[in-house]
């Protein structure tokens, strides 16, 4: 372990990794700043700008993203009582109330600050996790993998969409295009008609950038509305000063938000609108005012924005150590790693330890950078909200051709960014979601080449797929979980024909 | 409720694609494999199973939106106005990113783009009626920053991804 950091600390710390983290930081924060744009589309539209780089430097600029998406949420949240990122909604309970009482920038700074104790804490969850998760991994077979893809896909599915069908449905769709080329095993084209540029099956890029940019362009446009602009904030903030012993004086909230963002992050679809709930309400439970919370109280703000950043690195336990992103940013990432040629699993660790420590270091630096960003520009963040939307959704468009025509040239990706692209416009619309797709494309190989190549060593037998410990436990806790699922979606039902019956 | 009728028209779109998908497997050659499964098997399940996911689907949102008719008074001229806005919103992007990506090897890039950005913004500024209720002195204006927009843009991305990170885009 201590070889592979050390060889971390040499692929991270160059200056063209550094510059690459700083740059993916401040891009995030951008993107965290606008309402309505989220993590993954950052992190899709980054993307092809990491093609020739190293993976490490390429990841740390994702990465820096990631970090500095989750962090600057809380800008347009405490500024304009506008949450940036659905994670950041906890943050305008006090943040716009100490915004309104002339405290924007102490309310700014603690935010930042607590972003920043968030982000370091998971790292350390990360990297004290991830290795032994991945060393149990190492055990998978074939059955194992079928299982875990399976496992993976229910998991996303019963939180993506807004119900399990509809979920899993979105998920299918994923596994059915991941069959689209060469079959795996027996080397038959598969749904390519004639095209020589689907034989390597649907590239990951333009499906990524379709199903998280394109759509998202499409449903603005939809709903562009030139008398629903947002004004400049009245509150006026020069600069964010970093509010490190107010954060600290505040350590219940903080160790509340540390503690509730690394138990919820490696939670398959918790996601951070669930995380910073769980963190503001513990807070408030053991705050000995919890009376001030709600009216501009700066442990609510510690509270949720150090689980906003903490859950980060927790999300990325299950996605690099066995595979299975479980949110649509961690997808992304994970689609972003394959396109680098890093497969995130078990054999990573082994392999191309220097490369994974490197990812772990690159997250650090990552957070250090975002503090150092937000203090100095905020000013400008707040301003980036001013950019009028009709200008964004051309400026985002172009960047999604560049990306996915820079991949090789070929005119037929952009035919799929755009038939990705409105297949997630009507997914998100009528609540599928579009995490579960890109899910689907990952595992579906996974999972086919999986069980046909089980099949093949167990001779056609179909039961150690459902005897061995590991795939029979990978199978029950996703049966279990469709089971709460359903009943979860079936009982606000009985209590609404209840109501009504009443 | 769904009172958009487009939410069961998506379930019965994924329905029919399904059974394509499903009559489309079947027409794919089934090389027999020594114990394992053929490469037919895979994508005829996954089709199955979205068929079967779908169809509960389809009947609950049909029921939930013929629930919704039945209770909902009549739209509001207001709300079918900026519904039509919407779409045609919505259409004009689609139809100029398909355009954009016809011209776009042909033109090349710089071309392309700047078009693409100008026609994108000025079409969303009329179609939504933003443009309407300027004075004509400002519409000139408005003009002229857009048409410096999208040329600025397509330069500054143009330098910083064929400089920068080198990446070819067309001539």
């Amino acid at each position: 372990m201590l070889m592979g950091y050390m060889e971390g600390l040499g692929l991270v710390f160059q200056f063209g990794t550094l510059l690459a983290i700083a740059g993916g930081t401040f891009l995030g924060i951008i993107m965290g700043v606008l309402p309505g744009l989220t993590s993954a589309m950052a992190i899709a539209l980054l993307l092809p700008v990491t093609f020739g780089m190293p993976p490490v430097m390429g990841i740390g600029m994702l990465l820096g993203t990631l970090c500095g998406a989750g962090a600057s949420g809380s800008i347009p949240a405490i500024l304009l009582n506008i949450p940036g990122t659905p994670s950041s909604v906890a943050t305008t309970f006090d943040g716009f109330p100490m915004a309104q009482k002339g405290e924007a920038g102490r309310a700014l700074g603690l935010a930042i600050v607590a972003s920043f104790f968030g982000g370091v804490a998971s790292m350390v969850v990360l990297s004290l996790l991830a290795p032994p998760i991945a060393e149990f991994a190492l055990r998978f077979g074939a059955a194992e993998y079928f299982s875990l893809s399976i496992f993976g896909l229910v998991i996303i599915a019963s939180v993506a969409g807004k119900s399990l069908l509809k979920g899993l449905i979105a998920g299918l769709i994923g596994f059915f295009c991941a069959t689209i080329g060469t079959d795996p095993i027996a080397g038959v084209d598969r749904f390519t008609f004639g095209q020589l540029s689907l034989l390597t099956g649907v590239n990951l890029l333009p499906a990524l950038i379709g199903l998280f940019a394109v759509s998202q362009v499409l449903k603005d446009a939809f709903e562009y509305d030139p008398s629903n602009k947002l004004q400049n904030s009245p509150h006026k903030v020069d600069i964010a000063r970093p509010r490190f012993i107010e954060t600290l004086r505040n350590w219940r909230a903080l160790l509340v938000g540390i503690v509730s963002g690394s138990v919820v992050g490696p939670v398959p679809g918790a996601g951070g609108s669930i995380a910073s709930l769980v963190a503001y309400d513990q807070a408030r439970r053991f705050s000995r005012t919890p009376e001030k919370f709600g009216k501009g109280h700066g442990a609510g703000i510690v509270s949720v924005e150090s689980a906003n950043n903490a859950l980060l690195g927790g999300a990325l336990i299950p996605t690099l150590a066995l595979g299975i992103p479980g949110e649509a940013a961690t997808a992304v990432l994970l689609g972003g790693l394959m396109i680098q040629g890093v497969t995130p699993g078990p054999m990573l660790f082994e392999s191309q330890s220097g490369i994974i420590y490197g990812i772990f270091l690159a997250y650090l630096v990552a957070n250090f950078f975002m503090l150092i960003i937000m203090c100095l520009g905020i000013k400008l963040f707040v301003r980036v909200l001013l950019v009028p939307r009709k200008q964004l959704i051309s400026a985002i468009i172009v960047f999604c051709f560049i990306g996915v025509y820079g991949v090789d040239g070929d005119v037929f990706n952009l035919y799929i960014m755009l038939a990705f692209g409105l297949l997630g416009y009507f997914l998100n619309r009528y609540g599928f979601g579009t995490a579960p797709v890109i899910l689907g494309l990952i595992l579906g190989p996974i999972a086919e080449s999986n069980l046909r190549r089980g099949l093949q060593t167990f001779g056609g037998d179909w039961t150690p797929f459902f005897t061995r410990p590991i795939s029979v436990t990978f199978l029950v806790i996703a049966l279990g979980l469709l089971a709460l699922t359903l009943w979860q979606n079936y009982r606000p039902r009985q209590q609404d024909a209840a109501s009504g019956a009443a | 409720m769904a009172k958009d009728i487009g939410k069961p028209i998506f379930d019965l779109f994924l329905l029919v694609a399904s059974a394509i998908g499903f009559y489309m497997a079947t027409t794919l050659p089934a090389v027999s494999m020594a114990g394992g499964l053929s490469p037919v098997s895979f994508p005829k399940l996954i089709s199955g199973l979205i068929f079967v996911c779908a169809v509960p689907c389809l009947i609950r949102d049909s029921y939930e939106w013929l629930v919704a008719r039945r209770v909902r008074k009549a739209e509001t001229a207001l709300n079918a106005t900026a519904s039509k806005k919407g779409i045609l919103q919505w259409l004009t992007i689609v139809a100029l990113i398909i355009v954009y990506i016809n011209v776009f090897e042909r033109l090349g890039y710089l071309v392309s783009t700047a078009l693409f950005c100008f026609f994108n913004v000025v079409l969303l500024v009329v179609v939504s009626g933003e443009f309407q209720k300027l004075s004509n002195s400002r519409k000139l204006r408005n003009l002229a920053a857009y048409t410096i927009f999208s040329v600025i843009l397509s330069l500054v991305i143009y330098y910083v991804f064929t400089e920068l990170f080198n990446i070819p885009l067309p001539n």
